[in-house]
């Protein structure tokens, strides 16, 4: 919450978390398609993100297959912004001159939605807090002005201010903590994410998903379009975290899905969209 | 006078600092000499946030004085000597009054003329004028944009702070102004503040606690972390290319000592180490070669007062740990052998198959060089290492760590049981990894090594992917590298030509280059690297060139060839011998191949060349044989007077085309046998010294 209020003291729109499953909050519409045009834009929400891969069944204390991110994305970056984000962590009460604090080299890449960044991942004291990118490219174009994302990691910035060892023993309310909030969650999911999940009727509704996509991007409604290319991505993962994906249907897949992705981009651009 | 240059950044990565300070260097430097400013001092430093020329230049350009010569004397004044219409039109167009005009007397007679001064630039102009495009134009692994900043560059630009003699130097770069100040560590003593001089600089900076000076910055860290160690009796494990990354990392370094729990201890080294390196960057520390539950780290802080860097830092690294055990325990729950039929899965390259296929044609290799060092023991050591070198890709540990290919198998496979050989040679067959690592220290894992490198190399060459000068996605050229060096090392003689051949026989036609072009690539390549080992130790180039134009025939015997020419080469008959060769070598040159009869051999010289090359031949075979190169010259250089005589009596172009081409093959035969100790012709010796051609 004191996220949310600092940086909506920075001119920056509170919008509400995307309704469908993705693997990062970059990859919402509030992003992915704000960032493509050269107006101006702030903007900074919750996501919960899902990463099939990561599910350890709630047994390691730092990964889990659903977390939360907190995303904040600046179009034109500022010229301070590094400072107004380390500001940020000092309005959590979180003293630096007796912590360290880094900014390690960390370039980020998303190939399936077309595109990478320049930027690094933001240490503290060996935990790696929040993600730190300078966007260069989305959906296959060159971005200018260039955007730049924050992305805290929640859980583990709020198990270092709890001090915490174990992403479930973190006290989500008082009497509420981490682990009955999600433990349940992470234990069935990751049962279903690596063992359950039937593979053909993922496969099924992948190509049902790229067909939808594919369909509105020639209508021009682009924004259900991405919505589908989104699930695309999903179902994509949990194909891969039920290991049904070889290394070079892995890079063909990806393909597709980036330039269904890449198409949106250019028609958004290009001022084709119905919207 | 004084010049300092600061460009402050967001954070850079350690490879983008250095390449941009010595793009800076040889910019200024460049810049500096085309101006003609003489440049008494430069150096660079810096840190991740800053990069910083400091210098010391003349204060303005040399000046120039020019003559300027116009009209002959007979044309430009009449005579009365008053100017003519030529004397004023020439000082017009050279803007010159004509009462300045003098007399120049030259080889070819009096003419009018002027000396003209120019006076040299201010080095201020010239440095104002040259920085933005210098820095513009500064180019890094990786580059970015920023903000509504048209510029491409490693990070942000934050500052830039440029003095000459003192004094800000007015230049700007895509609107941002070069001023007179700078700021300090980031969290620590972010002001800003004003600099006069290169010392106020470098006293600011500490002040304000940076340590601008990567030397000084690697050896705090050093002196803090034997602090830490000297009460444990403990040793660093030595990671020389964490630490360079971490001087570069930090402004202002504290090392720290944290602790894990015991029950870590169980997982080895290798994989508590990379557990420590990879994500946190710590350092393991070991006592007698074993890992004691510490761990050193480098903070970017004044201190930690209270321990909560190191705590935060246990805490993370607690949790990683937790992480390699789980994967060491589940690794281990399935056998090296049951895992092998997954490798069908693991791509190895799109054209060129998967792992599975791999490893049987590295049992074809290991099988194909064991038995033709006639070494049984070792086949079969080998081929059980080639069955199981590839499997630990399937593991977890691996998968999360893929540095820790080939290890993790052959800690494995020492936990299975297996002989210590055979878990070695896994272990080992990657190595070397870079090109001054360590060598297998196993003779099954040296050729493990070879077989594995010498398949990639011909299985990419056989696709047609090409090394170039930038381009080496598989890494060839450290293969090409690891595989000379093991040869040479070992003192292997092994034909490559038959090693290059089995090994494209192994992938059973799946290649699309026929076996001869791939030999005829693998052996330029090959002697491309050997080059780069032997110029490298020191020897000279034109002795590098005749022992590898003698041909490939196996790559210890290039070696031997070449310490061979380098021990004779102060031999008095050295230098006469090579000019004989260097003549038999030009006469040959572009002649077909005529056939020897020695019965047509008329002169008495002929004759004797004939029969003393025959012996020599003779003797010289087995010498040559077993790669004796040192005993075998000698032996050819008596060759040196019989050739004297013939060329002295013998006419080699005689009218008769028999004889005439007769004699050519005589040449011939002892031109093949010259070739096959070294190609002399490429030998430089003194009094035809040429410079070298790249």
């Amino acid at each position: 919450m004191s996220l949310q209020k600092y940086w909506s003291d920075q001119g920056c729109y509170l919008a509400q978390p995307y309704d469908l499953e993705v693997g990062a909050g970059t990859m919402t519409p509030d992003t992915f398609f704000r960032v493509l045009d050269r107006r101006p834009w702030r903007v900074s929400y919750v996501q919960p993100s899902r990463r099939p891969n990561d599910g350890r069944f709630g047994e390691n204390p730092h990964r889990v297959q659903k977390h939360y991110q907190y995303q904040v994305i600046i179009k034109p970056s500022p010229s301070d912004i590094q400072k107004v984000y380390i500001d940020s962590l000092s309005n959590l009460g979180i003293d630096l001159s007796v912590h360290d604090l880094r900014f390690d080299e960390d370039d980020w890449e998303s190939p399936t939605i077309g595109a990478w960044g320049v930027g690094w991942q933001v240490v503290l004291d060996g935990l790696e807090i929040t993600q730190f990118t300078y966007f260069q490219q989305a959906g296959g174009i060159e971005l200018f002005p260039v955007p730049v994302e924050i992305t805290y990691g929640l859980e583990r910035l709020e198990m270092f201010l709890e001090g915490k060892e174990n992403i479930f023993d973190l006290d989500w309310s008082g009497d509420v903590s981490y682990r009955d909030l999600r433990l349940r969650e992470e234990k069935e999911f990751s049962e279903y994410n690596f063992n359950l999940a039937d593979i053909g009727r993922l496969r099924e509704s992948f190509s049902l998903a790229k067909a939808e996509a594919s369909m509105l991007i020639d209508k021009g409604f682009l924004l259900p379009a991405y919505d589908m290319c989104l699930k695309c991505s999903h179902l994509f993962n949990l194909l891969d975290a039920r290991g049904a994906i070889s290394v070079t249907e892995r890079v063909k897949t990806i393909g597709e899905i980036r330039s269904l992705v890449v198409r949106i981009a250019q028609k958004y651009c290009a001022g084709q969209g119905r919207g | 006078m004084e010049f300092l240059l600061e460009i402050n950044t967001e954070e850079m990565p350690a490879s983008h600092i250095k390449a941009g300070l010595s793009q800076l260097k040889d910019k200024i430097e460049k810049e500096l000499q085309a101006n003609h400013i003489s440049c008494l001092s430069m150096e660079t430093e810096g840190t991740c946030r800053r990069l910083v020329v400091v210098g010391n230049f003349a204060p303005k350009q040399e000046d120039s004085e020019e003559v300027v010569v116009g009209p002959p004397k007979a044309v430009a004044f009449a005579a009365d000597g008053s100017p003519t219409q030529a004397a004023v039109g020439f000082a017009r167009s050279q803007k010159a009054e004509v009462s300045k005009l003098d007399i120049i007397t030259t080889l070819r007679g009096e003419y009018v003329g002027f000396k003209k001064m120019t006076k040299g630039r201010l080095t201020s102009e010239v440095l104002a004028a040259a920085l933005p495009t210098i820095i513009t134009s500064l180019s890094f692994p990786k580059m970015m944009r920023w903000g509504e900043v048209n510029l491409r560059f490693s990070r942000p630009i934050k500052r830039i702070l440029c003095l000459w003699g003192g004094k800000p130097l007015p230049c700007s770069i895509e609107g941002l102004k070069a001023g007179g100040q700078t700021s300090g560590h980031k969290l620590h003593s972010p002001r800003a503040f004003r600099v006069i001089s290169v010392r106020d600089y470098r006293s600011g900076l500490k002040k304000n606690r940076v340590i601008l000076s990567a030397e000084e910055r690697k050896s705090m860290i050093l002196r803090q972390f034997e602090k830490r160690l000297r009460p444990l009796q403990a040793q660093l494990y030595p990671d020389d290319e964490l630490l360079e990354k971490l001087t570069y990392d930090v402004e202002y370094p504290y090392a720290f000592l944290g602790e894990f729990p015991h029950a870590y201890l169980r997982l080895p080294l290798e994989v508590l180490s990379v557990a420590m390196r990879e994500g946190q960057k710590l350092f393991s520390v070991v006592r007698e070669g074993r890992q004691v539950p510490y761990f050193l780290g480098v903070a970017d802080a004044l201190g930690d007062r209270k321990s909560l860097i190191r705590r935060g830092n246990e805490r993370v690294l607690k949790a990683r740990l937790e992480d390699a055990r789980f994967f060491w325990e589940q690794d281990l729950k399935v056998t090296l052998v049951e895992r092998a039929a997954g490798l069908k899965q693991v791509i190895f390259q799109e054209k060129l198959g998967h792992y599975g296929d791999k490893s049987a044609r590295l049992k074809q290799l290991v099988a194909y060089i064991s038995d033709r060092l006639d070494e049984r023991k070792l086949k079969n050591e080998a081929l059980q290492a080639a069955e199981l070198c590839k499997v630990d890709l399937l593991t977890d540990m691996v998968r999360e760590f893929p540095s820790l290919q080939g290890k993790m198998g052959g800690l494995y496979a020492r936990e299975e049981g297996y002989p210590p050989t055979v878990s070695r040679a896994v272990y080992e067959h990657y190595q070397p990894v870079g090109l001054e690592d360590p060598l297998p220290s196993s003779s099954a894992g040296a050729l493990l090594s070879i077989a594995d490198k010498i398949d990639s190399i011909v299985g990419v060459v056989g696709i047609g992917i090409q090394v170039t000068g930038s381009s080496d996605p598989f890494g060839l050229r450290r293969q090409a590298h690891g595989i000379c060096r093991i040869a040479l090392d070992r003192k292997l003689h092994l034909s490559f030509d038959d090693l290059v051949g089995t090994a494209v026989s192994a992938y059973g036609g799946i290649l699309e280059k026929s076996k001869q072009e791939i030999i005829e690539l693998c052996r330029a390549f090959f002697g491309q690297r050997l080059r780069f080992i032997y110029e490298g130790h020191g020897y000279r180039y034109d002795l590098v060139g005749a022992a590898l134009g003698a041909g490939l025939d196996s790559l210890y015997f290039s070696h031997l060839r070449l310490k061979a020419l380098e021990s004779l080469q102060k031999s008095p008959d050295f230098e006469p011998f090579i000019l004989m060769a260097k003549r038999v070598n030009n006469i040959l040159r572009g002649l077909p191949l005529y056939p020897l009869n020695p019965d047509l051999l008329i002169e008495k010289q002929e004759k004797e060349l004939w029969s003393s090359f025959s012996i020599i031949k003779e003797n010289t075979r087995p010498l040559i044989a077993a790669g004796d190169f040192v005993k075998t010259q000698p032996l050819i250089f008596r060759l040196q007077a019989p050739l004297g005589d013939f060329f002295d009596k013998v006419l080699v172009m005689a009218e008769d085309r028999k004889i005439r081409q007769n004699r050519l093959a005589l040449l011939q035969a002892i031109g093949r046998l010259l070739l096959e100790i070294a190609d002399f012709s490429q030998v430089v010796v003194e009094g035809e010294k040429k410079e070298r051609t790249i």
